[in-house]
Parts: structure tokens; sequence; C-alpha cells
């Protein structure tokens, strides 16, 4: 079968191979210090992955499965091994060699607001998912895909006897089904999706045939191409997309879920009446109970594991999908492992304890960076390994200030002051919070993505106003007319000649970002800024933000490195969280009918690049979003501090029984990890 | 007699109602509402909530409305015995509640036995010598015991055992057990675990216990009464045994009640250092994520039981102490 | 307790026996106190904490917000007493470190060639002393240099800032805090309370039912509402005060329903109906006359009030709710200490609970020993 083209042209590809040999490989920029020291700790290691063999004649001509589902098959309750599997295989090579059935893969959860946990490690059942570096996508859950020349039309083919874990067959009727009875339905989702609504005309899902699906628009859409493969609305895949009352991800199981519709249930009192017989307020709830695969073990799933005790428990538990479609190239169907077992934890701290004594087998979720001495000691008693993955993202601690703040004009005055946020990116130290924080493994300057994507600006921009000068704050600081100072040495208002006083938001969450931003604030003081910070719970550090009442706010830029999938943290665009300009984020998004239209022209030119962008091909729409981090960082709406670290799902313990685990995992949102590590090719060497 | 019984159940009521609104009000008062916190919690542990998504899960579940439609609905709701579901938890409140309700009463159990198994003989012997070695040994301990703030403790004791002794890292069952139905060896693998986490959470109250005790008895010792036993001959234990302890257990009579919400909640922060599976943490959790039904229904349950605890605590106050009985007749 | 029979010759009262019986109740209490060595030890040791609260900057070494990497996690240095030819010149070696990359620990050596002297009435950073008038001496430092980079008596902390000079400061905040609240929360429960116990009926159930409201209040999410409803720009102190202010309002009911207990116990005394027969008013009768009859109970309160303030601070602060940082108290350094990496890495954080534990335990036996001294049978 042909695989269509793949659109990243050959040039792009080249390019991302070299920057990926000069971060990974040769030392040749100054940042690489903290690589090369790093590398010393042999914590970090190459990135590798595994390998999709598309040819079909190397395909395996005999299956083999797990003896449990052989067992079954004897027994008549499960057709045999060969009928399950499709005539489009999907074929993995692992990343060392070929596995054994068998094990329970231990992991720690901490609620059932964790599903997330899970529904990375089903990232497969996504239509496309990235390969091991984060920048090539690979086919997954459909076996190829075309964006037409007019940008207009975008074209999954699935695979040909593809079937849902109770084996019904999966059919392009799946996303019909998905796109007429569940985004079309008001009820369920009110207001329609970016991903499927370019310039504001939506989209709509066109059955080709049974296994053919086009996604049809009015207008070039290029980008859409990157939203199927990326963690979006569009593309997300079921597992991830319909769980926690979730209704996105394109496709759904038509076959099992049309009951629970009033269309085919017998309108909304029949649909209403049932839903009251089991328990449920409305249809529509239960609907959401039915839909989501950590709630409901009867849902078809079509990832290697599927739930059979629900997440709302003290264990979640997950086991094999019999009709799971790939297979490695022995023919044995795959997953290896054939449980997935997550115990509740209450506290972080409790979950790092257990992982150090050993009780998980493979885990990085919600290790904690600062504890990386704690848990290298205990390596043999956990019988664990560490491995440290970088992530792609420029910052973990990105101080954003706010753009859109009125409440007090002469803060206002400063913090829409392009210079004056400069100094104040001048003075941080930043190898020193390196140090601190990430124990010097990170990598400091801008808020740019990694040098790795080719949304990265280009050289000099990692150091751009990112590097540590006090004098040249001092500088400029007085240059903008805040030359005079109070008998403590702080920089006075030009208002009334009282200190001037900046507040930073920050939040105590996977990150000690109000921590960071006392040693940030003591240097901000050495050049006369006096910055209090506010340590906020959380939900009430949101709100303050939506309401604009912040003036800086701490977060890091997680995503951003894919910046049209989730621009949210760099520009803003989205009202949910938008520290760096919330009216403005309400002004773009409710196309200028509420909140604030930006003064600054930078700004509205970056709204402008943005929008165009949807309609662009590939290699101009990353020149696009090159020109925006170029504005992003000369501007410093934000400042970067240090990132590229292993903080957020970076460290990784790895039970020395475990194999085909590779030494480096990707690190970012798209690379869903540790799904794009494919687990259903782990497996336990004894 | 009976009159103030039912005179108490009426105020009872009237009392309980009054808690469900102010509670369901306080719960409300943090700013933002169920979606936001779960938007929050989401992008704090490194997830991604949508927009779209967002204003979905809004219309799903009605937050748009104003607190008293709100409110209304809920205690109509309550009333039937429909406690609604937990948001979070995506299950009827009362089995979430239920799940953890058993182990949190044992625990809390195990916790006031020890408590006041070890804290009333040593009040009552602190008392009688006073001023002698064992006195000031035991105090001191008892203080200790107040002194240090128990979640720091749980911390440490947990860390160093698990550094030292390979104890089992929080929660109550090992792993073998945690999923396994009950059974003899489940029951012992939980009597095995359970020490540790009840003598923390006795620690405090035991010091406390003790102090008041032994402060209390000496009250009463000192009194004529006293003297006038021992004048006339009667041994010293019935002295101090017959009605001083009696008149010095008078002021527990006033907060045994509150054991009884106690004995449902436990200790949330030890429970939460410790993670034990308890309604503690439980709480905790719902209040922080604004999980309006599953918040309201357990403190509308310790409000509950708190009425129930003040009534009892008066009945016994009245049965302990003679005085107050004849003054309840005027 | 005389007992002396009326027609002896001998005189009816020693002249010490006639100091006691027209002393003042405070004067006996006073007398009493001073005969309970441990109480008084107590006091003395609760005196000279508030001491350092007032002079908490003077006694500070260095700036207790002065970050530094290079200082990261330092155990507390050895003090060498003596010189090499045996004079008393105690000083401290400075310190090398880097961090091992095998390990991610950071590892210091201490440099014997490198000594730092310490010295008296050195100047550090400054500060306003009593609030009000501008220095920069501090009681310790060392001879030549910064004492930010050479003097560690506890260590320091992840960011590398001194751990006594917070210790310091943080003790003023700590103990400095509870005390508007305890005040608050006595008043309230002691009037309330007796109002409640001596008048009875009507009153007394419907204050007794406003307490079993008050009780079932989930503080949590009444802080964190407070918390947001409090104004923007109010410092972290500020907010603190007012939620503390606020909580106390709540917290009088403990106190309240034992007072309450007492007084039911207590109105049928016969002392009670006398003064009621000599015109006494109601307000005069509970705190003229039954309050003092229950102050060890009162006392015993108060003096376990002051450490639950403390402790619940503690207690919030882990929770994330109470006093935070930048602020510095005892609950904020023992977050520091709170996890595990403080625990296998750089335990000395602990240090903290120490002053805790001690002031508490100073409060418990003053209070039991004015409890003692105030009882009237005694």
């Amino acid at each position: 079968m042909n695989l269509g083209t793949v659109t990243l042209g050959r040039s792009m590809l080249a390019r991302l191979l070299l920057g990926t040999a000069l971060v990974f490989g040769i030392a040749s920029a100054p940042e690489t210090l903290a690589q090369s020291s790093l590398s010393q700790s042999g914590l970090v290691g190459q990135p590798e992955g595994i390998t999709i063999i598309t040819d079909p004649a190397q395909w395996p001509k005999t299956f083999n499965e797990a003896p449990q589902l052989a067992e079954l098959v004897k027994q008549g309750k499960l057709p045999p091994v060969k009928d399950r599997l499709p005539e489009d295989l999907m074929v993995i090579k692992p990343v060392r060699e070929i596995g054994k059935y068998g094990g329970t893969w231990r992991r720690g959860f901490t609620g059932p607001g964790d599903d997330e946990n899970g529904n990375r490690l089903n990232a497969s059942d996504r239509p496309l998912l990235v390969d091991h570096t984060g920048a090539k996508p690979n086919p997954s859950l459909a076996k190829a895909w075309k964006m037409s020349d007019d940008g207009k039309t975008f074209t999954l083919f699935l695979r040909k006897g593809l079937k849902w874990s109770d084996g019904a067959p999966m059919t392009a009727n799946d996303f019909v089904f998905w796109f007429e009875d569940i985004y079309s339905n008001k009820d369920i989702l009110p207001q329609g999706i970016p991903d499927m609504t370019p310039q504001g005309k939506p989209g709509r899902i066109v059955k080709v045939d049974d296994y053919t699906v086009n996604f049809v628009f009015d207008v070039p859409f290029y980008l859409f191409e990157d939203l199927m493969a990326g963690d979006t609305l569009i593309g997300g895949g079921q597992a991830v997309r319909q769980s926690n009352k979730r209704s996105h991800g394109a496709y759904a199981p038509a076959h099992y879920l049309k009951q629970f519709l009033p269309k085919y249930a017998g309108g909304v009192e029949a649909a209403n009446a049932a839903a009251k017989a089991e328990g449920f307020d409305t249809w529509l709830t239960r609907f959401h109970a039915k839909k989501d695969w950590t709630l409901n073990p009867a849902l078809p799933v079509l990832g290697p594991w599927r739930t059979v005790q629900p997440i709302n428990n003290a264990i979640w538990v997950m086991e094999r999908n019999p009709f799971y479609w790939v297979v490695d190239p022995a023919g044995n169907q795959l997953p290896y492992l054939d449980r997935v077992t997550m115990t509740l934890a209450e506290n972080l701290e409790v979950l790092n304890l257990r992982a150090m004594a050993g009780e998980y087998d493979l885990q990085e979720r919600h290790i904690d960076i600062g504890k990386l001495p704690v848990i290298l000691e205990n390596q043999t008693r956990g019988k664990y390994k560490v491995h440290l993955d970088l992530a792609l993202n420029g910052t973990d601690a990105i101080y954003h200030f706010n753009q859109s703040f009125e409440a007090d004009p002469e803060i206002a005055k400063w913090l829409r002051n392009a210079d004056f946020r400069r100094a104040l990116s001048l003075a941080v130290d930043r190898k020193q919070l390196n140090e601190t924080f990430w124990l010097g493994v990170a990598t400091p300057g801008s808020t740019a993505p990694g040098e790795a994507l080719p949304y990265f600006p280009g050289p000099g921009w990692r150091e751009k106003w990112s590097t540590f000068d006090q004098k040249k704050a001092n500088e400029m600081l007085d240059a903008i007319g805040l030359a005079k100072k109070d008998a403590q040495g702080f920089r006075v208002r030009t208002d009334n000649g009282q200190r001037l006083r900046l507040q930073v938001q920050a939040v105590q969450a996977f990150l000690p970002w109000p921590k960071i931003s006392e040693m940030v604030a003591d240097q901000w003081a050495k050049v006369g800024i006096q910055a209090d910070v506010r340590d906020t719970e959380r939900n009430l550090a949101f709100t303050r933000t939506q309401n604009n009442e912040h003036h800086i706010m701490v977060w890091n830029n997680g995503g951003t490195e894919l910046l049209y999938l989730f621009p949210r943290h760099a520009i803003p665009v989205d009202p949910t969280e938008a520290f760096m300009g919330p009216e403005h984020a309400k002004w773009f998004n409710s196309g200028g009918t509420q909140g604030k239209k930006p003064d600054d022209p930078n700004i509205m030119k970056i709204f402008e690049l943005y929008q165009s962008a949807a309609g662009q091909k590939s290699d101009d729409r990353v020149k696009t979003a090159q020109e925006i981090w170029k504005i992003l960082i000369d501007q410093q709406y934000a400042i970067g501090t240090v990132g590229q670290s292993p903080a957020l799902m970076g460290v990784r313990l790895v039970s020395e029984r475990l194999g085909n685990v590779p030494s480096r995992n990707c690190i970012a949102q798209h690379c869903r990890t540790p799904g794009g590590a494919h687990p259903e090719t782990w497996y336990y060497k004894n | 007699m009976i009159a103030y019984i039912v005179r108490r159940l009426i105020l009872a009521l009237l009392t309980i109602w009054a808690i469900s609104v102010v509670t369901f009000v306080i719960i409300q008062l943090p700013p933002g509402d169920f979606v936001d916190a779960y938007i929050v919690q989401l992008s704090a542990s490194g997830s991604v909530v949508r927009f779209e998504e967002a204003q979905a899960l809004r219309q799903l579940y009605g937050l748009d409305q104003p607190v008293w439609v709100q409110y209304g609905k809920w205690i109509i709701r309550v009333v039937q015995g429909d406690f609604g579901a937990s948001m979070e938890w995506n299950r009827p409140v009362t089995e979430v509640i239920g799940d953890r309700l058993w182990m949190t009463i044992v625990i809390s159990f195990a916790a006031i036995i020890i408590t006041w198994g070890i804290a009333l003989p040593i009040g009552i012997y602190s008392a009688v010598r006073q001023y002698s070695f064992a006195d000031y040994i035991f105090t001191f301990v008892g203080f200790v015991g107040i002194a240090v703030p128990n979640f720091l403790l749980a911390l440490i004791i947990m860390y160093f055992g698990f550094k030292l002794f390979d104890l089992n890292i929080g929660g109550l069952f090992s792993s073998d057990y945690q999923l396994a139905p009950w059974s003899w060896g489940k029951v012992w693998d939980l009597m095995k675990h359970l020490p540790l986490p009840a003598v923390i959470l006795a620690l405090a109250g035991t010091a406390q216990l003790i102090r008041i005790m032994r402060a209390n008895l000496l009250d009463e010792l000192r009194r004529p009464y006293v003297t006038t036993a021992r004048a006339r001959g009667l041994v010293e234990w019935r002295v101090v045994m017959k009605y001083p302890v009696r008149a010095a257990l008078n002021p527990f009579a006033s907060t045994i009640g509150y054991l009884l919400p106690f004995v449902v909640s436990g200790s949330i922060v030890i429970s939460l250092v410790l993670s034990l599976p308890t309604v503690g943490p439980l709480l905790l959790r719902a209040l922080l994520a604004q999980d309006m039904f599953l918040a309201g229904t357990i403190v509308l349950l310790l409000g509950i039981l708190t009425v129930i605890g003040t009534f009892i605590s008066d009945l016994i106050l009245m049965w302990i102490d003679p005085r107050i009985r004849a003054g309840m007749h005027e | 307790m005389s007992g002396a029979v009326a027609d002896q010759a001998v005189p009816l009262v020693t002249a010490a026996e006639e100091k006691i019986a027209i002393a003042s109740q405070l004067q006996l209490t006073w007398w009493r106190l001073r005969r309970h060595r441990l109480a008084v030890a107590s006091g003395v040791l609760v005196i000279l904490f508030y001491l350092v609260a007032v002079f908490a900057d003077f006694l500070a070494i260095t700036s207790p917000h002065a970050t530094n990497s290079a200082r990261s996690y330092i155990p507390p240095q050895t003090i060498h007493w003596f010189d090499e030819d045996g004079s008393f010149k105690p000083h401290v070696y400075a310190l090398k470190g880097r961090r091992d990359m095998r390990t991610f620990k950071l590892v210091y050596a201490p440099d014997p060639s490198d000594k730092r002297y310490l010295a008296w009435f050195v100047e550090g950073y400054g500060y306003e002393l009593f609030g009000l008038i501008a220095t920069k001496r501090h009681l310790l430092g060392i001879d030549r240099g910064v004492p930010e980079d050479a003097l560690f008596l506890l260590g320091t902390d992840q960011l590398g800032r001194d751990v006594w000079s917070r210790l310091m400061l943080a003790t003023r905040t700590s103990l400095t805090i509870g005390l508007v609240g305890v005040a608050l929360s006595l008043f309230l429960g002691v009037l309330l309370g007796g109002i409640s116990g001596l008048y009875g009926g009507a009153i007394d159930t419907v204050i007794q039912r406003i307490i079993e409201v008050l009780r079932s209040i989930p503080t949590i999410p009444l802080w964190m509402g407070l918390a947001a409803a409090l104004p923007n720009d109010w410092s972290v102190i500020q907010v603190y005060m007012a939620i503390t202010v606020i909580i106390s309002l709540i917290g009088w009911t403990e106190l309240a329903r034992v007072v309450r207990g007492r007084f039911l116990a207590l109105r049928e005394e016969d002392f009670v109906t006398a003064a009621e027969l000599a015109g006494a008013s109601r307000l005069r009768i509970i705190f003229r006359h039954m309050v003092p009859s229950f102050m060890s109970h009162i006392i015993a309160a108060i003096s376990l009030a002051l450490p639950a303030m403390i402790i619940s601070e503690t207690t919030l602060s882990f929770l994330g709710l109470g006093l935070r940082p930048p602020a510095i108290s005892w609950g904020v350094l023992l977050q520091d200490a709170q996890d595990i990496q403080a625990l296998a890495l750089a335990p000395w954080l602990l240090v903290v609970a120490v002053p805790v534990i001690v002031v508490i335990l100073a409060f418990n036996f003053l209070g039991d020993g004015l409890r003692d001294a105030a009882d009237p049978y005694g």
C-alpha cells in the first residue's frame, strides 16, 4: 500500500536531523556546557525509537498471541488471532528485541482527575502519532494520509479489517457518526472548534468509502495536517478526547454509543427514562459516563489496554485488548504486557517515596526532579534505573507581563514598556536558577523552542535579551525614567515618588515557582526593582488572571514548541489561560466583540501572522512561526529563564526487569509521553 | 424530661438546616467553580483543557445558575435521600464516602481507644502523685506530644521507616492485599498497618487529655469533701476514684460529643501525609476542587454528627453532675 | 484555714498570716507561682523568646532574603574555638562547593587555609531597630568578607539563605501573630459561655445552637474564600492577621462550651446567690465572682490556645493556606523541611521544630504553674 506523501520536505527533514545532532551529540554552542556535565552523569540516553515496517513484503505471515487469549480461542470465546488482526497491519519493530508475553505494569496515579496517566499509554489510538524525535508524524490508527494541493481536503486512509476491542469492525462510519451525532449535537457540544473551523467557516467529515475519510473545508487549511498529528481536539484520539466528559477526537464507536443517544433511543423522553433507570440524571450524563474508557469497561476501544476496574477506585486496572491491531516483526500480537495497575497516592511525597521503594515498574509522571539525588541513592534498593529525558520547550519558569493590565496606570505603563521588560530579563541570573532548581541539567535562555525543532528562530535567539548583565539592566532602567531611588536603593514610581512594587503571582504546582520567584525577586532587588512574590493558591491565581488583576504571572511554556497546536502560553489567543493579556485574548477569541484591542502594534502583528498561518503550507508556516518567536523574544513579553529540562515527566524510573524501553523519551505534549515510546512493545525480561 | 428531648430534637433539625445553608454558601465562597478548579488542576499537572471543552462542561453542570437556585435544587434532593454524584469521582456521593467510611471509623476508634486508654490513667496518676518524678516525666512526654507538629512527625516516621526498616509507605494495606477481597489475611494485614497511623493520630490528643485530666482532678482533690473523706478513714484509691474522678470527668462530657464527628472525619492532615484512604483527605480534595455535592454532603454529615454529639454531651453532663439536673428542673 | 479558737490567749494571727489574709488575689497568685520553679523557669524562657522576637534583626547574621545557588544546602558549620596557638579565637573555615554529577548532590569542602574569625557587633545588612532606628549592627559576624558567604551556624536552605537568620525572623512573626486571635477567642468564649451557663433557658439554647453551626463550618473553604476577598495589595502578613481575626470569631466555641459547663455547675453555689441578693449585676457576677473560681480553667485554656495557634499556623502552611513565602514564620520554615529531599539531604532544616517545641512546652509549663497558683483551693 502506498503511504502517500509525507509532507515534511526532505530539506526540512535534513535540517531536523542536523539540528538533532547538534543538540544531542556534538557540543558547539555555549549552552551545551549543561549538556556536557549532564553527559558525565550517564543519565541522558541517546534518542532511539521503534521502526514501522511499511513494506508488506516484510510482514509476518503467521501470528502468535498471549497464552490467555489462546486459551479463550480454544474455548471458542474469541476468534483466532489471524481474524482479529486487520489486513492492513501495523508492524512495529521494537527498539531492541522481540519480547515475551506476560507481567503487570505497576504505576502510581493521583485520582480520577489523573486520567492522562492512562490516556497516554493508549496514545496509539490516534490517527497519527509522532515519532521518537517529536518532529515527524507517523501513521498510527490511520495507515496513511494526504493533504490535497489546494489545502481544502485532508484524507485519512484507514486500515482494512481493523476491529474495535469487542470485535466489531472500525470504519469510516465511526468518523461520520462522531461528526454528525456528537460534534454537531448542540446538547453535547455547544460550539464548534477552531480545529474544524478555519477562518470561521465550518468544515465537515465526508465518507468516501468504508476505509477512506475526508475532512473537507471551504478555505485552504494546510495547518490541519499538523493539527491531526498534534495533541489537539481533533487529532487526540478516543482515549484522551472522550474521557472525563470530553467529546472530541474525530471518531467514536458508533455501534456501541448509538443506543445512548436520543436520536437512536426513541427520543429524549425515552433516553432520559433509560438513564434514570440506571441511576443517571439525564441521557447526557449517562452518555458522558458510557463513552469514557476510564469509567466504562464495556466501551469498545482501540488502544493496547482497556479498563477493567475504573479510574474512580483506589486501584485502576487495565488489561490487554484482544483485538489490538499491532504486531511485531515475528508476528506476535502486541502488547506484551498483560496488565497495567495504577495505585492511588493521596499526595506526591508518598508517590515519589513508593517509586523509590521500587513499587512502580516504570514511572515518569509525578516524579519530582528536586528529589533526584535521593532517587539516585535508592536505585539499587528499588531495582530501577534512572533516565533523564529533556523536554523541547524553551522555559519551565516563564514570567508573563500582563499587557492588558489596567488597575494601576503607573504599573501598566511599565509593564507595557519593552525596555523595562528587557532590563528585568537581563537582571535574571539564569545560571543560579539552573543550579538551584534544575540541579544544573537544564538550558538557560529565552522562551524559544528547542533548537532541535524547525520552529527555533535561529542562532542568537536563545541568548537575545536573556543573558546576565546587571550593568546593562541598571543602565536601561535609568534611561527609561526610573533612575530615582529611595533610601533603601529601590527605584520609585514616577507618579507619586513611592517605591515601585511589582506583584509576581506564583503557584505551587509541578514546579516550585514561588521559590524560584523568590530567587528572581532577590536578583531584581539588586537592580533596584522590588518584586512582591505572591504564593497564591491555585484556583485563586487563575481567577485573578482571568479578571486581569495580575502584574506578572509565572508558569511554564510547555506545548508552545509547536506554536500552532498549543499557543496559549506564548501568545494571547486562548482566554482559558492568557497570562500575557487576558483582555487581548478575549478580544481575539471573540472576533473583536469582547475584551480589549491591543494598542501595541507588535501584538497586532502577532495576531495577524498567527491567523495567516492556517492557510499557509508547511514551509511558510514554519517561517511565520519563527517570525512570531522573534517578535516575542525581542519584545520580551515574557521572560524565559531555564528550559529543555527533565522537570516535567523527564525523570524516569525504569525497572531493571523491563526490556525494549528506549534510553531516551521525547518529552513534549504531542509526544504523549510516555505513549510516544510505544509501551505496547515493552516486556519483562524475567 | 421527655419534653426536653422533644424540644432538643426540633432544635436539632433547625440547626442542621442552618448548617446546610451556611455550608453550601461557604463551599461556594472561593472564587471560581468546579470547572475552573478542574481546569487549574489539570494545568498544574501538565495537562490541558481546551476552551471549548470547558464551555461544554459548564453547560453540563449548570454551574451558571445563581447560588440559591443551586442550593434549593441540592437540598430538595438531599431530603429525598439523593445526595447526587461527585463531579470528580463520577460516582454517587454515597458510594464515594461509603468506601472510605469504614476505614475512617476503624482508624479513629483505634486512635480514641489508645488516647483514652493511655491518657486517663496517666492523668489520674499525675494528679495523685503531683510533683513526683513520674509526674514530671509524664507531663513532659505529654507536652512533647502536643508540641511536635504531627504532620511533620508523620512524614519523618514514614521516611525513616522506609529508609531503615523497609516499612510499607503510607496506605493501610500492602500491595498484595490491596486488590484482594476481604479475608483473614487481609484483616491481619490491616492490623499490621494500623498501629502507626493510629499512634500518630493519638499523640496530640493524648497529651491534651493528660493535662486536662490532671488539672481537673487536682482541682477536685483540693476540695473540702476530699479532706473529709480522708479524715473519715476511706481508703486512698476509693477517695480518689469514687467522686473526684467523676467530677473531674465533667468538663470532658462537654467535649465528648465532638469525638463523634472526629470519628468520621479523622485527621485530615495526617491522613494526607500518610495517604490513608479516609474521609479526611476526601473532604480536602472535594473542598479544593469545589466538588459541591461531595463536599456538601460530607460537611452536612459532620454537622449532623456534631449536633448529635452535642446532644449526647448534654445528656451525659446531666447524668454525671446532679447539680445540673437539679438546675434543669427550675 | 486557720480554725483558731476564739477564746485562746495567743494572738489570733501572726504577722505573716496577716499579710496573707489581706493580700490581693494577684499577690497571692504571684507568691504561689514563685514556688513552682519549673513554671518560673518557663516564664523566663518565654520572656527570652519574646526578646528574640523584638531583637530579631540584631541577632540575625545575614539578610534573610539573600539567595545564592553557590551556597545551597550547606550543612551547619563547625566552629573551631581555639586557634593553633591555643588562644580563644573562634573561627570557621570558608567553604568550596561543587555538584557531584554522579549523585547530583552538592558537596562542600572546608578550606582550612581560609579562616574567618568570628566578631561581635559587626556591620551587616541594614534594618530598623524597633522599627524606628536605622542601623546595620548585628550581634555576630565575621571579621572580614561578607557574612553572607562564610558564616552558617545552622546551615543554609535550598536557595542558599542562612537558616539561623531566618529562624530569628520567623520567631518574631510566629510569636506575635497568635496574640490577637487568642485574646479575641478568650473574650468571646468567656462572655458567651458565661451568659449561656448563667442564664440558661432560651438564651442558652440559642447560643448553643449557634455554636453548633459555627463548629460545623469547614474552615478550609472559608480560609480560601476570605483570602480571595481581601484586597490584592495587602501584604501576606496583613492577610493572615485578618483571616486569623475572622477565624477567632469562630474559634471561641471550644472555650465557651467548657465555661458553660462550669457555670451550670457553679450557679447553684452560695456565693453566687449571695451576690445576686446583694444586688450585683449579671455581668459583675460573671466576671468578678464566678470567673475567678475557675480561673484555673481559663488559664489552662490560654496556655493551650497560644501554642494551638502556633500549631495551626504550621498546619495551614502545610496545606498551602496559611502564611506563605516570602513571609518568614515557623510554619513557612517547616514547609522547607516538609519533603523527602529535605529529610534526606538537608535534615538540619528540621531544627525549626526545636524552638516550636520549646516554646510550646514553656507556655504549657507556665500555664500549669499559673493554674496551680491561681487555684483558690490550693
